[in-house]
């Protein structure tokens, strides 16, 4: 115990303490900072070739035009997004068909019905289905389930087609919705549930009626991300969808008004904004010729509704979060 | 019913129907397991084809059951220790034989013949593999199952460590890591190591410049140095040893010298022995990497046997492994002397260590695994630095007012956006900035890595965020009392806390890119490549990719055979990865 | 809400005991003040956000005697002892206004580091919190942070030995600081702010969550670190402050200081109605 009068020594350390300190902390910031020039970069790299694509091929044309054949052969070259559009929808919805009310209905037994020790097996079970690599599930659908469907329910169906592929992708993103919706549900708080208890409803009255209404934004925003990660899947279709950028016939019919026959679209092949990229990408990539650019192009709109739809559920997200 | 007890009157209160909660109960019961459910069948296929179980024959099916299986099962159940439990798993095993056999007779005869099924293999998929899982589980609270699996696992994972050490050499210069480690390491620790012995901080101290200077006289000297000793030299003098001395030095701290001793020096002389003299002595292997194999896989387990046998639980699970391979030996003997005729695995040590090929049977992945592996090894690297650093600065660094925390809640809300980023446009992001702008080359490893590692940041700094944030602040709060600053908190209090759930998030985040496809196509990775990579530099293929190439091939001996064998080996090498993570985590939170 | 309301019960409890029993305070030939003052507050006022946490206190601690804070819950006392090792600063909304003197010198000052200040500040929390480290690396943590280059062992054996901790556990250093029991941790604990040999040891209630005897122990042992070093001492339990204390801070409601002098006067005779009544149990 030092015993003298002289006033403690509390002045800041040596330049070269601090430099260390300092130089930690700089290192740990510009290593954050790493995750923000990503984004920068990925929205330079895109914009960069997509706006040269744009100068060749006018937007309106890319935005309009219903055909998509990026290589010259015999005709021209065209660039409409359409087509990919449609073969996009297709798989986003039968995904989505598959997934949100399988996921929700997951949720809600994760979270009102399973015991503890269910809730511990099931899981990680569902993770895993997030965890198996796309190309697998492309694999399986080629080779297991679109035989399989072949043989029993649709004889008629190609090779290549865009419901087994669907189907996968519903599968792939199951714990998605489940887990993000089960943690909405698990938020709200049990004096909701105890007081539908009070006034006599019934386990199921009390999920459907209570728990979901009050976490249905949480489980919005899990749709939303559950699309969104749909429409960005790329290897399932790539293997399972086959690349053919087709637009189904619209029939006349119905009561006058015109209707696509949803088999014309499932049960044959198609082809998504991401399929369009992998098929480009699979040929020449020295750059500079149109194709790369609009590669960039289909890039870009993917990305930019893609981040649509995440900042989209964030913001409705905060709100099951501060309603609590 | 439903409509019997909507009306009835019961006591005073009457009754509410519940059938239509019940039916929503199961609905979703049902929800739940239908993903999982689909999955398993999917699985159990690609299992089939790819380990053509479907032309096994029931008696070679029933041999390896008995001389294999069922004593792995036993083992299992003598280490659980549990007469109830026994009888359970007898049950089990017996009920579930005659209600598969009935149920696919029945099925057989009514409805007609199941694809590439039969009641055998169904009984293995749906009984056995389970009941197996469960045994295991039960099996590893009793002390000689929890030895007999800890043995297993680290000769498993030490002989994989092994291997994908070895590959990695492929890309790396060992000349160089040889001179550097002479130069830069050893002298490096042994200024360290006297430091500390002898309190004089000026050698600790000047540990770190020392190896700076070895390492850069190393690259010096590489190119002017003509003689190099062997290979196989270099791994014993550079990984070998200070494998062996580090197993040494974990036993000496809570052992004798002479187990010390006996733990270290045994496995680095078989490693030796093995690697200088395989070849000539005729085992069929030998060499450097059977060396580093050995030495990767015997030191851990010696430690680990010296440890069990000091203890002196579970001695009897240390017989496991002798088990395993007595089973598969008699197993062989029996098909071999009775001439039962053998599956025509696709999963075979041709398909792991050859090229790929046109003719199906020839057709291997090897190319494709070893750039996986230094794929993977490149990826952990970058995304374990760069995930640490930013979790760091996110949770210790930051302020929630001001500059810092407006920028904190900036780089917060572009991480979660960029997790979702779908990975196709990472790709681009791949091809446009490292392939073309900074010239590294379409398709090579370190364009692959680099794309990668951007990929999985945001999911490793999600997760190692989680993990940080799970230290007490008691902690923290303890040791900046001590007039720590914040690197010397972070350093000693909360990344040791963290470190585990770090690893864990980490690993799996590694499961993810070692998966990925879509952006090694935009990238320009080849889909078949025909010899390992042999620098950073050259054209090289993944797993998935191989995979993406041969799914295409139109003869069913593809399809059905050489990808399902792909895709087992993938999906194999992701479970050991994932498994390794769960293991981690939830031996951490024991420990805590 | 029950929390605080039994605790006050408990602490009325107290209080009744202590007054009918007339338990003898200061029980130790040391004078109540010293010579030397070792921390001193000027118009010290501390807000969080709009919400002031101490109101405009001034007091003057005197060097190797015991200090104990005292005072309803949410009085202050704890973020007052936080203001001296500037262990505010890690909350955001905090703001100190004042000036606290150590050593002659104000803590707030411009060129003042926070940390090099909590080196010569010990501090002791009141859930014992050990690193999950070995006992040896636990109490040799000051002095490594601090790049201490002699015999480290040789300070660790003092530093347990200052603690009372010494003979129950120089047999197993190596083992986890995480193994003892709850009244060896906090006196772990106590070794591990000893060590880096500080001027003033801070404790913010040590005792509440151990058992009567773990605490005695400790009791006891803040008797013999005031010899060496100056203790402040936060606490909810009058009698322990009574026991144990050589000066007592009586603080009420909304942060301010109502009666500060030596602990026998404040137990036997306080000046104040209101600090009677709160020594009494009448004012919780």
């Amino acid at each position: 115990m030092t015993d003298s009068t002289e006033s403690p020594d509390l002045q800041r350390r040596s330049g070269l303490t601090r430099l260390k300190e300092g130089t930690y902390g700089g290192f740990f910031a510009a290593c954050a900072v790493i995750t923000l020039l990503t984004t920068v970069a990925i929205i330079a790299t895109l914009l960069s070739d997509a706006l040269v694509f744009f100068a060749e091929v006018p937007i309106t044309e890319f935005l309009t035009s219903t055909s998509w054949s990026p290589n010259p052969r015999g005709g021209g070259q065209t660039f409409g997004i359409v087509a990919l559009v449609i073969g996009t929808l297709t798989v986003t919805i039968t995904a989505g068909l598959v997934a949100l009310p399988v996921g929700t209905l997951t949720a809600i037994y994760l979270s009102e019905y399973a015991t503890p020790s269910a809730r511990s097996i099931l899981k990680p079970l569902l993770e895993i289905l997030a965890g198996i690599p796309t190309v697998v599930y492309g694999y399986f659908a080629l080779v297991y389930v679109t035989p399989a469907l072949k043989a029993t329910l649709f004889p008629e169906m190609s090779t290549f087609n865009a419901l087994s592929a669907s189907l996968m992708v519903g599968i792939m993103t199951i714990p998605m919705v489940s887990s993000i919706s089960e943690d909405a549900m698990s938020a709200v708080p049990d004096d909701l549930r105890q007081a539908g208890y009070g006034l006599g409803a019934t386990k199921f009255e009390v999920s459907t009626g209570i728990v979901v209404p009050a976490s249905i934004s949480g489980i919005a925003s899990s749709y939303i991300l559950a699309v969104s990660r749909a429409i960005g899947e790329t290897m399932i279709v790539v293997v399972a969808m086959g690349a053919q950028a087709r637009m189904p016939a619209v029939q006349e019919g119905l009561f006058g008004v015109p209707f696509i026959n949803p088999a014309d679209t499932l049960l044959q092949s198609g082809m998504t904004i991401t399929v369009a990229m992998v098929q480009i990408a699979g040929g020449d990539l020295t750059g500079g010729t149109t194709p790369y650019d609009a590669m960039f192009a289909l890039g870009l709109t993917l990305f930019v509704v893609t981040l649509v739809m995440n900042v989209l559920s964030d913001i409705i997200a905060q709100r099951y979060r501060e309603e609590y | 019913m439903a409509t019997d007890t909507e009306n009835a009157r019961v006591g005073e209160f009457g009754e509410v129907s519940r059938v239509r909660g019940i039916v929503f109960e199961y609905l979703s019961l049902g929800a739940s397991v239908l993903g999982i459910f689909a999955l398993a069948v999917l699985l159990i296929y690609v299992t089939i084809d790819a380990f053509d179980l479907a032309g096994a024959s029931p008696l070679w099916l029933l041999t390896y059951f008995l001389t294999l299986v069922v004593p792995f099962l036993g083992f299992c159940l003598y280490s659980a220790r549990d007469r109830a439990l026994t009888r359970r798993a007898v049950a089990v095993a017996g009920g579930g034989l005659v209600a598969v056999a009935g149920a696919f007779t029945l099925i057989e005869t009514v409805i007609g013949q199941v694809p590439r099924l039969n009641w055998q293999l169904t009984y293995l998929f749906v009984v056995i593999i389970p009941l197996t899982g469960y045994l295991v589980y039960m099996g590893a609270r009793g002390r000689p199952g929890s030895v007999g699996f800890g043995l297993v696992g680290r000769l498993i994972g030490g002989t994989a460590i092994g291997l994908a050490f070895s590959v990695l050499f492929l890309v790396f210069d060992e000349r160089l890591w040889f001179l550097a480690y002479t130069l830069g390491i050893v002298p490096a620790l042994l200024a360290y190591a006297y430091g500390r012995r002898r309190d004089a901080s000026a050698a600790v101290t000047a540990a770190l410049p020392i190896s700076i200077l070895g390492v850069l006289l190393a690259v010096f000297v590489r190119e002017a140095l003509r003689t190099y000793p062997t290979t196989t030299f270099i791994y014993l003098w550079t990984l070998a040893v200070p494998i062996a001395a580090a197993g040494a030095l974990a036993v000496n701290a809570r052992g004798s010298r002479t187990a010390a001793l006996a733990a270290g020096g045994v496995p680095l002389a078989l490693a030796a022995a093995v690697g200088l003299f395989g070849r000539a002595a005729g085992l069929g292997v030998g060499g450097p990497n059977a060396l580093l194999v050995v030495a990767v896989t015997g030191v851990p387990a010696a430690a680990y046997l010296q440890r069990v046998v000091d203890v002196g639980e579970g001695v009897t699970g240390l017989a496991l492994p002798v088990l395993l391979v007595a089973g598969a030996l008699a197993g062989a003997l029996v098909v071999e002397t009775f001439g039962i005729p053998t599956p025509n695995s696709w999963v075979s040590e041709t398909f792991l260590t050859e090229a790929p090929s046109r003719n199906a049977r020839e057709a291997g992945l090897y190319p494709a695994i070893v750039g996986s592996v230094i794929i993977i090894a490149m990826v952990a690297l970058l995304s374990f630095v760069l995930g640490v650093a930013t979790s760091v600065f996110l949770e210790e660094y930051t302020a929630d007012t001001g500059l810092v925390g407006a920028l904190t809640r900036l780089l917060q809300i572009n991480i979660a956006n960029l997790a979702a980023v779908p990975s196709v446009v990472y790709g681009l992001l791949g091809l446009g900035l490292f392939a073309n702008l900074l010239g590294l080359g379409f398709g090579t490893a370190v364009t692959v890595s680099l794309t990668l590692s951007l990929l999985i940041l945001p999911i490793t700094i999600i997760s190692a965020q989680e993990a940080i944030r799970s230290v007490p602040d008691d902690l923290r709060r303890g040791s900046d009392a001590m007039g720590a600053t914040r690197w010397q908190t972070t350093k000693n209090v909360v990344l040791p806390e963290a470190f585990p759930g770090i690893l864990t998030g980490t690993i799996l985040a590694l499961g993810r890119a070692i998966g990925e496809t879509a952006p090694l196509i935009m990238v320009g990775a080849a889909t078949t490549v025909f010899s390992a990579p042999s620098s950073l530099f050259s054209k090289f293929s993944a797993m998935p990719m191989q995979i993406y190439a041969w799914a295409n091939f139109p003869q069913a001996e593809f399809r059905y055979g050489v990808v399902a064998a792909g895709v087992i080996t993938l999906l194999i090498i992701l479970i050991g990865m994932n498994g390794t993570a769960i293991l981690l985590r939830n031996r951490a939170e024991r420990g805590s | 809400m029950s929390n605080t309301e039994t605790e006050r019960e408990a602490e009325s409890d107290a209080a009744d005991s202590l007054i009918t029993t007339d338990v003898e305070t200061g029980s130790n030939d040391r004078t109540a003040t010293s010579d030397r003052t070792a921390v001193a507050t000027r118009d010290l006022n501390v807000f969080y956000g709009d919400e002031q946490a101490i109101d405009d206190v001034s007091m003057e601690i005197p060097e190797k005697r015991v200090t104990a804070l005292i005072g309803p819950s949410g009085c202050g006392k704890s973020t007052f002892l936080r203001c001296i090792n500037r262990m505010n600063d890690m909350i955001d909304v905090c703001r100190v206004e004042g000036d606290v003197e150590f050593g002659g010198k104000n803590v707030y000052d411009d060129d003042v580091d926070p940390v090099a200040l909590r080196r010569k500040i010990g501090m002791v929390f009141q859930k014992p919190n050990p690193f999950p480290k070995s006992i040896r690396d636990n109490v040799a943590y000051g002095l490594k942070i601090q790049g201490y280059d002699g015999d480290i062992d040789e300070r660790v054996e003092d530093a347990l030995k200052g603690a009372a901790l010494w003979d129950e556990v120089k047999g197993q250093l190596d083992s986890s600081g995480l193994d003892l029991s709850g009244g060896q941790q906090q006196r772990l604990c106590i070794a591990r702010a000893i060590a880096a040999d500080p001027e003033v040891v801070l404790m913010d209630e040590p005792t509440s969550a151990l058992d009567p005897v773990a605490a005695s122990k400790i009791e006891d042992l803040i008797d013999d670190l005031a010899e060496q070093y100056t203790v402040i001492i936060v606490t909810h339990n009058m009698q322990q402050a009574a026991r144990i204390s050589d000066r007592t801070a009586v603080f009420l409601t909304g942060g301010r200081l109502v009666e500060y002098d030596d602990t026998t006067k404040i137990f036997e005779d306080p000046e104040e109605q209101r600090v009677e009544d709160y020594i009494t149990g009448k004012f919780g």
